[in-house]
């Protein structure tokens, strides 16, 4: 990941989105492919499932530390883990 | 003759997650003849991580057979991640297969990773710099062992396990920019090259449940965020009779439909 942007008040850009989306992948404390940012006017949000409740956390968490400047609403889920209770037929 | 098949893909396991999966795990031998895992077992496929799938997905009454996915490829422990799913009685494939005797008849698996490439008409091509070269013979040599693996096989049902895609079908939902990430073309030729029943996949975690090769093979994207349960349950094979739902709907199963 690249680390050459200086951080500064104001909207995020295109490129926070990027090195957002990169840490989302590559901070080995998150690790998550199935996280999308979306650039809003005012905020970044991010969408998408995780495994656990400790997932969620962490990635707001190191989001927030890596760029605190920047304004970031989370819509990120936590995936259920019931039985189904329907099967498909496939003849 | 119908055969029960369950399947769950990117369950991500770590020790933050160990626990969750079981209860429904503990259900599986009343509705499912064997599970499928899609790939992407682990967070960063390391052996600590492996040791806790083991533990979430070892020690069940039905067979359990996976493939890996790019995760599980992130420390470059195959090898050990590899062995502690076999030293828990999981069947890990990988351009090769398993026929398993089932109550409605012998379930032939062959699985593959599988990679990325994309999709006919707009996929990368083995051209130009080694790079791209080797990234497109990596998608070819497993497609190709895929297929391989599927004709070999001596059984009454065929499936085939894959992380990535075989169509684009089933990445509906995923930006059309990164199709070229989630799978590729020669995986669906491959399974077009066997008389497969069901394909199952996962790696898509914003993808579409359902979609068919181009040669009308069943394809089903089981990756967890995707089906948003502990595993789908597909009943392949002759049409159940009454007596078989209503078995099924004592032990959780409520409802069948086509």
């Amino acid at each position: 990941m690249t680390h050459h942007r200086d951080i500064d008040a104001g909207p995020p850009d295109e490129y926070v989105e990027a090195e957002i989306q990169r840490l989302l992948v590559e901070d080995p404390a998150v690790a998550e492919q199935g996280i999308t940012v979306v650039r809003r006017e005012r905020a970044l949000v991010l969408h998408g499932e995780v495994e656990s409740p400790h997932r969620r956390e962490e990635i707001l968490r190191r989001v927030s530390e890596r760029f605190p400047d920047v304004p970031i609403t989370s819509d990120i889920g936590v995936i259920r883990t019931q039985a189904p209770t329907e099967i498909e037929q496939l003849p | 003759m119908v055969i029960r098949i369950a399947a769950v893909g990117d369950v991500h396991l770590d020790e933050d997650v160990v626990g969750r999966f079981r209860p429904a795990l503990e259900e599986l031998p009343e509705c499912a003849d064997v599970l499928l895992l899609a790939g992407d077992l682990t967070r960063h496929g390391t052996e600590a991580e492996a040791r806790c799938v083991a533990e979430e997905f070892g020690g069940l009454a039905v067979p359990v057979v996976t493939v890996l996915g790019n995760h599980d490829h992130q420390c470059d422990q195959v090898p050990q991640v590899v062995k502690v799913l076999e030293d828990a009685g999981i069947t890990v494939l990988e351009g090769n297969g398993v026929v398993l005797d089932c109550a409605g008849g012998r379930l032939g698996i062959a699985g593959a990773k599988g990679f990325g490439g994309g999709f006919a008409g707009r996929c990368a091509s083995d051209f130009g710099e080694p790079e791209m070269k080797a990234f497109v013979r990596t998608t070819t040599d497993s497609a190709d062992r895929l297929g391989a693996a599927l004709r070999s096989l001596d059984c009454d049902m065929l499936v085939a396990l894959t992380h990535y895609s075989p169509v684009p079908d089933t990445l509906v939902g995923e930006p059309l920019e990164i199709y070229p990430f989630l799978g590729s073309y020669q995986l669906g030729q491959a399974i077009d090259s066997a008389p497969t029943a069901l394909a199952v996949h996962g790696h898509a975690h914003a993808g579409t449940e359902r979609g068919t090769t181009p040669g009308g093979v069943r394809v089903r994207n089981v990756a967890h965020p995707v089906i948003k349960q502990a595993y789908s349950v597909f009943h392949v094979g002759d049409q159940l009779d009454t007596d078989q739902v209503s078995t099924l709907g004592q032990s959780g199963i409520q409802r069948s439909w086509s």
